[in-house]
């Protein structure tokens, strides 16, 4: 993938996945037999990382709505292949101005992003290494993940890991539903909201320190088509994959079991059954 | 006198050789008709020194079973491994093991009284490649003997569940490790 694409997806997944731990949390907090796995000091990690990713998710979408009219009325022009055109070298010059913006509201953001994530990762590591590594046997695991979860229909499966496409609002409605169910005592195991949260959070921290290095090289190419008033095909990718993911264009995988259904009480119950 | 002895000695020995062809005979055949009929055949068989052949009659029960889904299978398929525990013939844990391994969402493969990190981490690969293996023969047992997809697919849930916390804990397991 391009460099700047990347850099672009990177951030805003990870924006995305950090956001979605703000309705992850307070599920947690509905006790169960892995509810030291959200301590008040995870929850506040969260919620600060949630903080800096809201912050940073509204102003990259202004921008990139600004930069999706300033595209389609370059092509709307014709100018694509137009070269010398002054109008639509005005017009590539105002998409490379806006594109620019973006990096600099990414680089301005990322730093702090970086800190929380990394805050976040560490202190849900040290619980789920403690609670689930140190604290649980293998057969107590499987057991709180079978006793959490008997049914979940696939409206209310949260999207979790490896699901970024849909639209940010719909993600955070799925998650605002996971704390519904979680209250209902329907809630996905708090171990897999826990693991999932945790192997994003890690991931991001990977993500975010390479899309650090990435932003001064590309800003700095950028200026320099500015100069030459020049739309490269990255800027379009960029662009669209942005749109996809703030806008949700594209929809994830289905939820990675098909819907089981309760069973019914009369089910037989073999006394060999662990 | 002698020879009388020989002779006696010789038939004998050809009935006890006889017998034993004829149990061997007896224990090697096919399993047929319902469910119930092939049961009670693998009782008798078990009952008269077939022990032995265990493993292949539960596999020939279960092919039989799969050809006649029903939710009861189950219960069929525990009583039956129950009255050969009772008999002496398998033991309750190979008995537990069994059952649970073909008809119980949960994985036999991920038990064990030591922590997590210090049991399942080290060879978490394995244990996952185990819970592929047990999860396509509860598949058969679940899905296509007893007919019970819900339950097959919460065992298939459970299975990517059990997956992604294990990614995640033993990863902050050696996290913990390295400092």
């Amino acid at each position: 993938m391009n460099t700047p694409i990347r850099s672009t997806l990177l951030v805003l997944a990870l924006v995305a996945v950090a956001a979605t731990s703000a309705w992850a949390a307070p599920a947690a907090a509905n006790s169960g037999p892995v509810v030291r796995l959200f301590p008040t000091n995870v929850l506040e990690d969260i919620r600060a990382t949630t903080q800096v990713a809201e912050a940073m998710e509204n102003s990259l979408q202004d921008i990139i709505r600004r930069m999706d009219m300033q595209q389609q009325l370059y092509t709307e022009s014709l100018c694509e292949g137009a070269d010398g055109d002054q109008g639509c070298e005005r017009i590539a010059r105002q998409i490379g101005a806006t594109y620019l913006q973006m990096l600099e509201v990414m680089s301005d953001r990322l730093p702090q992003m970086e800190a929380s994530v990394a805050s976040t990762r560490d202190s849900l590591e040290r619980r789920l290494r403690e609670e689930l590594g140190l604290r649980t046997t293998p057969t107590s695991l499987q057991d709180s993940l079978v006793g959490q979860s008997p049914a979940i229909a696939a409206e209310s499966q949260p999207a979790l890991r490896g699901r970024s496409g849909v639209r940010l609002s719909d993600r955070f409605k799925q998650y605002q539903e996971l704390v519904t169910t979680g209250r209902n005592g329907q809630s996905q195991s708090l171990a897999v909201v826990a693991s999932d949260i945790y192997l994003d959070m890690a991931d991001a921290s990977l993500l975010i320190a390479a899309t650090r290095q990435e932003i001064a090289r590309t800003a700095l190419m950028e200026q320099l088509n500015q100069s030459f008033g020049v739309i490269t095909p990255e800027m379009a990718k960029v662009v669209g994959g942005v749109k996809q993911i703030l806008f949700g264009e594209v929809v994830g995988d289905g939820p990675i079991a098909a819907p089981p259904n309760a069973i019914g009480e009369s089910d037989y119950v073999s006394p060999l059954a662990m | 006198m002698n020879a009388l002895r020989t002779l006696l000695l010789l038939v004998a020995a050809h009935v006890l050789v006889g017998c034993a062809a004829e149990s061997i005979d007896a224990c090697r055949g096919q399993l047929g008709g319902n469910l119930d009929a092939a049961m009670v055949d693998a009782e008798s068989r078990l009952a008269n020194g077939c022990g032995y052949e265990f493993d292949r009659y539960f596999g020939e029960l279960l092919s039989i079973a799969e050809a006649n889904p029903d939710r009861r299978n189950a219960q069929h398929f525990s009583e039956f491994l129950l009255r050969q525990t009772a008999s002496g013939t398998i033991s309750r844990r190979t008995a537990e093991g069994l059952y649970n391994r073909y008809f119980n969402i949960k994985f036999v493969s991920l038990q064990g009284d030591y922590n997590t990190c210090s049991q399942t981490c080290p060879v978490r690969a394995r244990v996952l490649s185990t819970m592929q293996t047990e999860l396509k023969d509860k598949e058969l047992g679940l899905l296509r003997v007893s007919n019970d997809p819900a339950s097959f697919y919460r065992a298939d849930h459970l299975y990517k569940e059990a997956e992604l916390v294990l990614e995640a804990t033993c990863r902050a397991c050696e996290a913990g490790n390295g400092r």
